[in-house]
């Protein structure tokens, strides 16, 4: 009787690990799940999103803006005939920051800009809940003066200082705030702000793995007027919603949105149309990204 | 008397869990798909396994977001995509194996790997000749399966069909420690 039970036991000590025992030997070590890809592109619609081309990558863009719906539409093919654009190209120097220049058709803008990234959302063995950027832009307006009067070079000059908070929610949902400040160096009458402060809003749903809904909005903080004849008239804030369409290398964005710059300090702060009366433009954004300098690959063990 | 068969029995048991398993946190796993317009290549240095050589069990586990691919958004794409990684975090493999050899042995040994891989949430059969080698008293497993993303409900959308290949080659190494 004790000899069986001895056979028993030392049976049952030989099998008794299963398969899900020793995959529960290896245990789950606990990693950092940092959050991607919290939006498609770099940028939502005009908005910088809360990403950044991994270290080595370069991203040229084509941003294009038609014309509005509510001027000759047809005529103006769709407003194709009225086109704006800017051409962009960023390099990504390391995985947190990423550099880049662009030239904007309307105002002849050039600009440089930087897009650094101080925290990453993550979960598991770090908790972060929000990925932090900092992002700014110098821009450089070209166009001619037309007023008779010895300008300042540096009176051409404008910047944008941006923090970006973004939050990936879920797969699906991402959600980002970007309290913005503009800062002219010039502007046309002594009343009008030199600083403009806004807070953008944007967020993104998917609605397949490929394919992404967004939408954004660039509240205005600060008196911020023109004037049409005399009259003070103000500008209208940034409203655009749009579709991602993802490709392979390439981010096809498509919107319809009231503003047509793509400077930044133009479309952040010099929006006159607005929904309401039809100052509505078809537009997309295009990237196409190019691997310069390869990742770290993983070398295969020598044995 | 009692005593001491409970001592022996409790000593055999224990050997049991301990003496026979190896282990490893460090397996390589790759995997390489080839078409005409594109070869893509991702490897993984952190795949963890455990070799029972009593009971000739085997399992594997690797996390698909620790694949390295040689362009970034490619890796993007693997896990956001294709085996949707925040869904299905770890691809795993239980199973055990036969041999017609002694691997306690020193020695090349070939062996039949048959198990259960699971990627993408979704289980297949798979059935493969690897070898098995122990030296200085620790054992090498080597290997290669071929999958395909059908296999696993990955869906390659058309766009992209000619540059993902339809059978896409998986090589193992893995050098285990006695745990």
């Amino acid at each position: 009787m004790k000899k069986l039970l001895l056979y028993i036991l030392m049976g049952t000590s030989m099998f008794a690990f299963s398969q899900d025992d020793l995959m529960d030997l290896l245990g789950d070590e606990p990693t950092i799940d940092y959050a991607t890809a919290t939006f498609k592109g770099t940028r939502v619609v005009n908005f910088q999103s809360s990403e950044i081309p991994a270290k080595g990558v370069m991203q040229f863009m084509i941003m294009h803006r038609f014309g509005s719906m509510n001027d000759d539409y047809l005529y103006n093919f769709f407003g194709l005939d009225n086109a704006q654009i800017r051409l962009g190209l960023d390099y990504s120097i390391a995985n947190w920051l990423n550099v880049g220049l662009g030239r904007s058709s309307a105002s002849k803008t050039y600009d440089g800009f930087v897009k650094a990234k101080i925290l990453r959302q993550s979960k598991g063995a770090k908790t972060m809940p929000v990925s932090l950027l900092y992002y700014g832009s110098m821009n450089y307006n070209s166009q001619r003066w037309n007023d008779n009067i010895d300008h300042d070079d540096s009176e051409r000059l404008s910047y944008v200082n941006q923090v970006i908070i973004a939050r990936k929610f879920n797969e699906s949902i991402s959600f980002q705030l970007s309290p913005t400040l503009v800062h002219f160096n010039f502007v046309e009458t002594s009343n009008q702000p030199n600083d403009i402060y806004s807070l953008g809003m944007s967020g993104r749903v998917k609605v397949t793995n490929r394919i992404a809904i967004t939408a954004e909005y660039n509240l205005g903080l600060t008196d911020n007027f023109y004037y049409v004849e005399g009259v003070k008239t103000p500008y209208e804030d940034a409203l655009s919603l749009g579709v991602d369409i993802e490709t392979g290398g390439h981010v096809f964005q498509f919107h319809i949105t009231n503003s047509r710059g793509l400077s930044d300090p133009q479309w952040m702060t010099r929006t006159p149309g607005s929904w309401g009366n039809g100052d509505i433009y078809l537009g997309f954004n295009i990237s196409r990204v190019f691997t310069l300098k390869k990742p770290k690959t993983v070398d295969a063990p020598t044995f | 008397m009692k005593k001491f068969i409970l001592l022996v029995v409790g000593m055999m048991a224990f050997q049991g869990i301990q003496a026979q398993k190896y282990i490893t946190r460090s397996g390589y796993i790759k995997f390489y798909s080839s078409t005409p317009v594109e070869d893509i290549e991702a490897a993984s240095n952190q795949a963890s396994s455990v070799l029972d050589v009593d009971s000739k069990q085997l399992v594997f586990q690797v996390l698909m977001n620790s694949f390295q691919f040689e362009k970034a958004l490619m890796q993007e794409h693997f896990n956001e995509n294709y085996v949707e990684s925040e869904k299905y975090p770890k691809g795993t493999f239980t199973g055990n194996f036969t041999s017609n050899e002694d691997i306690s042995n020193e020695g090349q040994h070939p062996i039949v790997v048959k198990g259960k891989l699971n990627i993408h949430g979704v289980d297949h059969m798979v059935s493969q000749t690897m070898t098995l080698t122990k030296k200085a008293g620790e054992y090498f497993l080597q290997g290669k399966v071929v999958v395909s993303p059908a296999m696993f409900k990955i869906n390659i959308p058309s766009a992209v069909q000619d540059k993902i290949g339809k059978d896409i080659e998986v090589t193992i190494k893995a050098k285990y420690q006695q745990r």
